[in-house]
């Protein structure tokens, strides 16, 4: 619930009070909007005004069904494929239908990026950053039960084990302590109850300070055994029951934010038109906590390469920064901030220098902030517990929506939504679960459902809602001013609040992550569709063409197309050393909070300038033309499938400079310390100096650099002990191998190193399968190095996870496909589509075989011999298809090749798109 | 394949299609299943956009995969169709449409059910744009001709089969915007008026439905035809009113409220423009200020305040700010000096002579407009709500 206001005013009441405030905006000049866009809204009549809230003459044919999301006997009739929306119904007059323009621009519409990713625009932040645990942190490890459809099971107990590990204290003190006064522990050696008294002394020396399990080395004593058979019901059961039930708790929300982390909804950019058209502030939060809200300086320069001016302004704020939000409303910029309990109102004077209206306790946690486009100064917010308030810097807070429920059905989300709408009393609520109209100043809980999670808009099961947006502007010359955005994580609706409930577009956008930011842009030229610019959280891009006034239908102009997402940038950055390049892999694929667009003065060709702002606080950019020349259909594109764009050397010497200096960051991980023991001042226990000595020490180091303790290292303990090092890791063996190879002791290193593989018995069994799964493809891939035949032995916890399911899946399941095919189950279906689609003109240069697809072919091995046997092998197949009774080839040899190609086509496939284990979000 | 089709490279796209097609035959029957519909997805979709393809070979691409996936097969027909009917092969699409139409697979599902409807549909529209060909062949004609008769013979055979294609259709819970239109004007054609009455009716208030502005606005326009009572055409757009108070034929219903004796009517009439004005994407509507401020002064002339009190009473807060702001004044000044001072008139009115839209406006010196702006001052100081 919204609770009090707390408000240290900065400015005086006068200024942020009512109407006083305004004056000194309206005198300094025109509403920049305008001015930026002056080919768009400069001239208009009236009577062009009024048609703006006209309703479409006729709309789209669509079934309207009621009833319950994930219907499946409802044919989704439209919204197949993308160019269905290219298709108008020809006008009731026959002869406009045939003399109608077929839409050439939509064919040929294509926003160009300058350069092949987007690169960083400020230099990285001080702070270090840590992208936090990873799926692969919370999973199960174990064996895959169920191959087919691997399910994410969460480890408790080795979160569980990690904890009882590393946190000895405070799982074991709090009971220790209270058991301390019945603990007797000098027992008396006299008493004979062997079996039901342990003596805590011996068992105290018996554990001597070192771990139990987890070691292979751990020995158990007999003392040991008993106490733990004895003190089991006590002491298991407690530790487990209370420490199981909160860390299951932690780890099921921890393992919802990790797949929906919906705390940056909206997100955290904001782009804040200047005076002058071409220069604006870009308002984000930097720092290790995203507390320090930043105000930087950027101007435009025609073809929309920003620039950056001086150092940015900073506000320190109590909280970090989830949303940041941006109007500009009757000529007045507005910037609301939205942290985890606070809100936050600020006006951005013409100068750039923002003065601080407000500030809004939100007790239950605010989920949402919207500025209104209509009114200067109010806010809509909304928390968590429900509550909907309409917010003016002049009457304060006032709660005009209460529904601690969700709208549809029921929801655990706590999330929550509002913006406005055409009606500046009206505002939209939505959850997960639909989106509702409600009137401010009508009854209390009366509304209208705009959207809703069911049949009506033929949702998906398990689709839920992530981001409604109002997608009318603040001028009342804006195109669409009843417009709703909806994303779902299939697909995306463009609502029109005139008719509710069914969606006047419908996109299924397939983005891999979460679609937790939107932006509607103006239309470039007049007469030119709109861009709708939509950003995962995981970094891709997607950019819809709308098209359509209030006059026509909308529909989609053209297929959408994808933008470069940072991580297609590494290549713009120097070769790094293994670690380094982790380092700034992990930096580029850190999640998206924030995205914005500027657009700079019109030129000839219209740009657009995109702002991205990643979780680890850079800001990274990338300019957009769009492709002016419509050519005709019938001339190919020459370089269609060739990159166009390469990096310039002065974008590439920036990245080179961010890059060092992200890389001066020392990367400290957190300093492990093994727990401590200290039974010591409460016995007469004096450790024997010496041998044993040594070998706890030893032991601890080992724990804190990860490792085993092999007994070749205990027997040489005094020379080779050395202090463990922050970079001591498993994933440097690399480096080490590489180091050892420059001093020319590989071989000895290797040595070593099958030692060490040969010493610990309990390798998993699955390590042993990557191993030969490894084996294959490296076998296959023609540089056969004898390193990488043996995997290292801990290799397996640093695989990427969408790797991992799909390995041991897809080839078996295509291999015996194969098989099946090969043994003579008919094939003509097939045969005929091949043929066909090979009639396709693909590729010209392509040599010889263009029956196999160009991502194959460049793959090829480089090893001849199998190449000739793969050539052979397509040659035949012709043959056998045609007589498709006999086997007239060794079946078991066809097979074998054919299923190896396969397994090496996979792992290509499935790294440009892993297909079997989306990313959905696991509702 | 997505990523290359979502980057626009075709070509590579139709490569990777090309080794797509194995999954056809793979062994995991749910992935077999799922295969058809992505294939047709993507694969149209390629065809549709790569620059080499042609209406011939998206037909043999979509005969072929018609006959795959028994259950896509009229889903890929009507696609198929609307294809050539962007391409504007009219006949083309409908002899298709028609084979669609016949063919039956299994059990008759529901869906099964509705796409053949919408298929039927479809033909009944393609015909009905032959039949409007030939009507206006046929107003052309003289009616003496020979000619004249057989046309209008075959205009007749046309209309029964579209007709009972189309109405199977618009009985289903829908958008059917086009259909209708369509329907009801050939109905209306031969005279069945109560037919087509009824059918907008039904496309209307039917509960089913989903609350289309555009039902309403067809039955309106048909009634306004018909040459309906003043009453019948008020109810019908007091329920648009209702639903979309923002449409422009709200200023057709205020003028029919006008007209009607009613007092109550009056004051709806004033409540309409009110709720126009409330919206942001009206808000200058030279039309709906210059009714308000008229009606304005016309009600207050005759004593009516309590009316005004009551509607100003919800939007005195936000009003000022939204319309009278002095940012306004300045941009409308500029852009529109009549709609300026139709709105300082109101203004003055609502808010009195103090009121900073109304000051700044009576301050502006303009030669032509000096007339209007002496009344405009007169009257506000005659019939402002806010007494001084």
């Amino acid at each position: 619930m919204c609770g009090q206001l707390f408000l240290p005013r900065c400015t005086s009441a006068g200024q942020a009070r009512g109407r006083g405030s305004f004056p000194r905006v309206a005198q300094s000049g025109p509403n920049h909007v305008s001015t930026r866009h002056p080919g768009v809204l400069g001239s208009r009549t009236v009577a062009q005004l009024v048609q703006r809230m006209d309703f479409p003459d006729s709309l789209n044919p669509t079934l309207f069904m009621t009833g319950p999301l994930g219907l499946s006997d409802v044919p989704d009739l439209s919204f197949m494929c993308s160019w269905r929306d290219a298709l108008i119904l020809p006008e009731a007059q026959p002869q406009k239908s045939e003399n109608r323009v077929p839409p050439d621009l939509s064919k040929s519409l294509h926003w160009e990026p300058q350069t092949p990713g987007p690169f960083p625009l400020l230099p990285p932040g001080p702070d270090p950053w840590d992208p936090g645990v990873t799926a692969q942190d919370l999973l199960f490890r174990g064996d895959y039960k169920y191959r087919r459809q691997p399910r994410v099971v969460l480890d408790v107990t080795e979160q569980l084990s990690r904890f009882l590990w590393d946190h000895g204290d405070i799982a074991f003190a709090p009971l220790g302590k209270l058991m301390l006064d019945n603990f007797k522990l000098e027992g008396a050696p006299s008493q004979s109850k062997k079996k039901t008294v342990v003596s805590v002394k011996k068992l105290l020396q018996d554990l001597g300070g070192h771990q139990p399990w987890g070691c292979p080395w751990a020995y158990l004593s007999h003392r040991q055994r008993r106490f733990s058979i004895l003190g089991s019901p006590v002491l298991g059961r407690s530790v487990t029951t209370l420490l199981g039930d909160t860390l299951q708790e932690e780890l099921a929300l921890r393992w919802e934010r990790l797949l929906l982390d919906d705390a940056f909804t909206g997100g955290a950019l904001a782009w804040v038109p200047g005076r002058i058209a071409h220069v604006g502030q870009l308002v984000y939060p930097i720092g290790g906590a995203l507390d320090t809200l930043c105000f930087q300086e950027v101007t435009l320069s025609p073809a929309g390469d920003p620039q950056v001016h001086g150092t940015p302004g900073h506000i320190q704020l109590r909280g970090p920064v989830r949303q940041v939000v941006t109007r500009t409303v009757q000529g007045e910029s507005l910037l609301a901030v939205r942290s985890d309990y606070h809100c936050a109102l600020w006006k951005v004077s013409k100068q750039g220098q923002p003065s601080p209206l407000q500030v809004l306790k939100v007790e239950k946690g605010a989920t949402g902030i919207s500025l209104s486009p209509h009114l200067p100064g109010e806010l809509a917010v909304c928390s968590s517990s429900g509550a909907v308030c309409l917010w003016t810097p002049q009457d304060g807070l006032r709660q005009v929506y209460k529904d601690p429920e969700t709208l549809v059905f029921r929801d655990p989300s706590p999330w929550r939504w509002a913006d406005f709408t055409c009606h500046p009393r009206v505002l939209t609520v939505g959850d997960r679960t639909g989106v509702k109209i409600i009137d401010t100043q009508g009854p209390p809980g009366c509304g209208l459902l705009l959207f809703r999670d069911g049949a009506e808009a033929s949702c998906q099961k398990g689709e839920r809602v992530l981001l409604t947006q109002y997608l009318g502007e603040s001028n009342p010359e804006s195109l669409h001013p009843t417009l709703h955005l909806i994303c779902t994580q299939f697909s995306v609706y463009l609502m029109d609040e005139r008719l509710p409930l069914v969606p006047m577009l419908k996109w299924n956008h397939d983005l891999p992550s979460a679609p937790l930011l939107a932006q509607f842009l103006p239309a470039p030229q007049p007469g030119f569709p709109r861009p709708l610019l939509l950003g995962g959280q995981g970094g891709q891009l997607q950019l819809l063409h709308i098209t359509g006034d209030s006059t026509s239908v909308l529909r989609l102009a053209g297929p959408p197309q994808s933008l470069p997402s940072r991580s297609d940038s590494l290549s713009a950055f120097p070769l790094l050393d293994p670690k380094s390049h982790r380092r700034l892999q992990e930096r580029l694929e850190a999640p998206t909070i924030g995205l914005s667009v500027a657009i700079p003065p019109s030129t000839s060709t219209p740009a657009l300038s995109v702002f991205q702002l990643s979780a680890a606080g850079d800001i990274f950019q990338q300019c957009l033309r769009l492709q002016a020349d419509p050519r005709p259909v019938d001339e190919p594109k020459p370089d269609s499938c060739v990159p166009t764009t390469s990096w310039s050397p002065h974008v590439t010497a920036h990245c080179s400079r961010w890059l060092n200096t992200l890389l001066e960051v020392v990367d400290t991980p957190p300093v492990w310390t093994a727990p401590t023991f200290s039974h010591r001042h409460l016995l007469d226990y004096k450790p024997q100096q010496g041998v044993e000595e040594t070998v706890t020490q030893s032991l601890r180091t080992a724990m804190a650099r990860g490792q085993l303790l092999r007994q070749k290292d205990l027997g040489l303990l005094s020379t080779t002990e050395l202090p463990p090092t922050p970079e001591s890791g498993p994933e440097d063996e690399l480096s080490e191998r590489l180091e050892a190879a420059w001093a020319g002791r590989l071989a000895a290193w290797w040595q070593k190193q099958q030692g060490q593989d040969s010493q610990p018995r309990r390798q998993p069994k699955r390590n042993k399968r990557r191993t030969q799964l490894s084996c294959t493809f490296s076998s296959l891939s023609g540089h056969l190095d004898f390193s990488d035949a043996t995997s290292p032995p801990h290799s397996p916890d640093h695989t990427p996870l969408k790797t991992r399911p799909q390995l041991p899946l897809t080839p078996t399941s295509q291999e015996v496909s194969q098989e099946l095919c090969i043994r003579g189950v008919p094939t003509e279906r097939q045969q005929t589509l091949r043929d066909y689609m090979a009639k396709l003109p693909l590729q010209e240069d392509t040599p010889g075989d263009s029956s196999m697809p160009p991502s194959q072919t460049s793959s090829l091995w480089s090893s001849p011999s199998r190449k000739q046997t793969l050539r052979n092998y397509t040659a035949k197949l012709p043959l056998q298809r045609d007589t498709p009774g006999g086997t007239p080839m060794l079946p078991s040899q066809t097979c074998s090749i054919r299923s190896t190609r396969s397994r090496q086509q996979t792992p290509i496939l499935s790294g440009s798109q892993p297909h079997h284990k989306k990313a959905r979000m696991g509702f | 394949m997505q990523q290359a089709l979502l980057k626009h490279q075709w070509q590579q796209a139709a490569g990777y299609m090309h080794s797509y097609l194995q999954v056809l035959e793979d062994w995991d029957v749910i992935k077999r299943q799922a295969a058809p519909e992505i294939i047709w997805k993507l694969g149209s979709e390629i065809l549709f956009y790569h620059p080499k393809s042609s209406v011939e070979t998206f037909n043999t691409f979509a005969d072929r995969m018609k006959n795959i996936g028994v259950m896509n097969y009229l889903k890929i027909s009507l696609q198929h169709a609307l294809y050539l009917l962007h391409h504007g092969m009219l006949e083309d699409a409908s002899r298709n449409l028609h084979q669609a139409e016949t063919w039956r697979y299994g059990d008759k599902s529901s869906s099964q059910e509705v796409l053949i409807n919408l298929v039927q549909a479809y033909k009944g529209l393609l015909q009905y744009y032959t039949w409007s060909k030939k009507k206006m062949e046929l107003s052309q004609l003289d009616e003496e001709d020979y000619a004249y008769n057989t046309a209008s013979q075959s205009m007749l055979n046309h209309s029964w089969k579209t007709s009972i294609n189309l109405c199977a259709l618009i009985q289903i819970p829908g958008v059917w915007d086009p259909f209708v239109k369509s329907y009801v004007e050939m109905l209306d054609f031969y005279g069945d008026r109560d037919g087509a009455r009824e059918v907008l009716t039904n496309y209307a208030y039917d509960d089913k439905f989903p609350s289309n502005p555009n039902a309403h606005v067809y039955l309106y326009n048909f009634l306004k035809k018909e040459k309906a009572p003043r009453e019948k055409l008020i109810s019908v757009l007091k329920i648009l009113y209702q639903i979309v108070p923002s449409h422009k034929l709200m200023f057709e219903f205020y003028r029919l409220l006008r007209k009607s004796e009613k007092e109550e009517d009056q004051k709806l009439g004033l409540e309409v423009l009110f709720g126009v004005l409330d919206f942001a994407g009206c808000t200058r509507n030279i039309t709906a200020w210059k009714y308000l401020a008229k009606h304005l002064r016309q009600t207050l002339a005759g004593n009516r305040l309590a009316w005004i009190q009551e509607l100003w009473d919800s939007r005195k807060n936000w009003w000022p700010n939204f319309h009278f702001s002095f940012f306004w004044a300045k941009s409308d000044w500029k852009e529109e000096k009549t709609l300026a001072c139709e709105k300082a008139l109101v203004a003055g009115i609502l808010l009195g002579k103090g009121c900073r839209y109304f000051r700044y406006i009576s301050k502006q010196d303009h030669q032509v407009l000096k007339k209007k702006m002496k009344r405009m001052k007169k009257s506000v100081k005659k019939f402002s709500i806010v007494k001084p």
